[in-house]
């Protein structure tokens, strides 16, 4: 109970890939710590009394509708998760829909969330839902997503036949971790989109801001030296300051 | 005679404790009273020197001594901020995405020994610089630094942690 109650709270490595947030940025940006014990007074051990139960969505953790929906003192009813241990759907796969009125259908991975066992395909599973219906305005009819479970709902496609197969994590002879069709035994290669995030569609296409961003040359390049002097007095010497006291003899206990 | 056991029942109910006494303890480890907190008296008789807590600095440290009550301001104490002109520097807050993860592995302390003496060491066992017990007959300004010495430059930089 303990093992997944740990398991469940944790974002998806996913997520926070997707992000480009270090981990500490996003759950800073989710919890809701009510009390903490006084830091700094080595008597109180450090202990919290902070929200455990969310309700990931469809919303990304550090955005304010998920804010909304996880309001201090909103009780959700439980949300029951199957642990899996090797997640195998990525970004950009093709992958075929077993449920649902778009049953036999395939389509490609837009979004990923992991928290939930959840993967939204592109264009398939929808509905309509009508946003902004006033008065006098009847309001615009939108055609969205709904999102699919990844153990149950969805499979993944061979690349050559183009039928939906079980998959596995196994070993190539190199060393590699690949997912092999249990079918037909080929490799299903990790698509190019699934290393897109918020900031860049990949590494390569990234546009440096001049401003802010050290250039890979500048961050790489080797300008250590070793001498035998403490960092303090290293600035010292390199700005030129002289101190000629000595200062009294102190002790430490 | 019979009425006696009656008296009993109506305002005889006491009983005997069986539990640990409490003698009036409560449990207040968790209240911490810093320096804005507390009753008037209570924070009257912290600015007194029989205080009950010491003053919460909350990481602030002192540029003085205290002395007769008044506060001596020691400038060395002052922190003094140096920061280097940063003109046609490289580095900036943030690094590009393109740029590879850097891997180093940990400059230990013998790996700058290493640096630092080993080559005067070699050339002096090759030429024969090197007495009886391994010491150097005409040590550089490095070899011939004593321990105390060191300390004292390091400590000359005002920082304490040596």
């Amino acid at each position: 109970m303990r093992i997944y109650g740990y398991l469940a709270k944790k974002v998806g490595d996913l997520t926070i890939k997707y992000s480009n947030f270090p981990e500490s940025y996003v759950k800073k940006s989710y919890e809701q710590v009510y009390w903490k014990t006084p830091a700094g007074y080595p008597q109180y051990k450090k202990a919290q009394v902070a929200r455990k139960k969310y309700r990931f969505t469809t919303n990304r953790p550090w955005t304010g509708q998920f804010r909304q929906q996880n309001e201090p003192g909103t009780l959700r009813k439980k949300v029951f998760l199957e642990p899996i241990r090797d997640w195998t759907f990525f970004r950009g796969d093709r992958v075929e829909v077993m449920v649902g009125k778009d049953k036999g259908k395939q389509g490609i991975v837009s979004q990923v969330i992991q928290e939930r066992n959840w993967v939204i395909v592109e264009g398939l599973n929808t509905h309509l839902r009508v946003v902004g219906k006033d008065k006098n305005f009847p309001g615009i009819t939108i055609q969205s997503e709904a999102p699919l479970l990844v153990t149950s709902d969805v499979k993944l496609v061979d690349p050559e036949s183009l039928k939906a197969t079980d998959v596995e994590w196994r070993y190539t002879e190199e060393g590699d971790k690949v997912r092999v069709s249990l079918a037909s035994s080929r490799i299903i290669p990790i698509p190019k989109t699934a290393e897109e995030t918020i900031d860049y569609k990949s590494k390569e296409l990234y546009i440096d801001n001049i401003e802010k961003d050290t250039t890979a040359d500048a961050a790489t390049k080797i300008t250590f030296a070793p001498k035998l002097r403490t960092f303090e007095m290293d600035i010292m010497e390199e700005m030129g300051i002289k101190e000629d006291r000595v200062p009294a003899k102190s002790y430490w206990y | 005679m019979s009425k006696i056991p009656i008296l009993i029942n109506n305002f005889c109910k006491r009983n005997i404790s069986v539990t640990a006494t409490r003698e009036g303890k409560r449990n207040f480890r968790k209240f911490v009273i810093p320096n804005k907190r507390g009753s008037v008296l209570h924070k009257k008789k912290q600015m007194t020197e029989d205080r009950e807590f010491e003053i919460d600095k909350r990481g602030v440290r002192d540029i003085g001594y205290n002395l007769n009550g008044r506060l001596v301001i020691v400038p060395e104490m002052i922190p003094e901020i140096i920061v280097p002109n940063l003109k046609d520097f490289d580095l900036k807050p943030y690094v590009s995405y393109k740029a590879a993860d850097v891997i180093q592995s940990e400059f230990t302390p013998s790996q700058l020994f290493d640096a630092v003496y080993s080559k005067k060491i070699v050339t002096d066992f090759k030429q024969g610089k090197l007495d009886e017990e391994g010491n150097p007959i005409e040590p550089s300004e490095e070899e011939s630094l004593k321990p105390e010495e060191a300390i004292i430059r390091a400590k000359q930089t005002g920082s304490d942690i040596f």
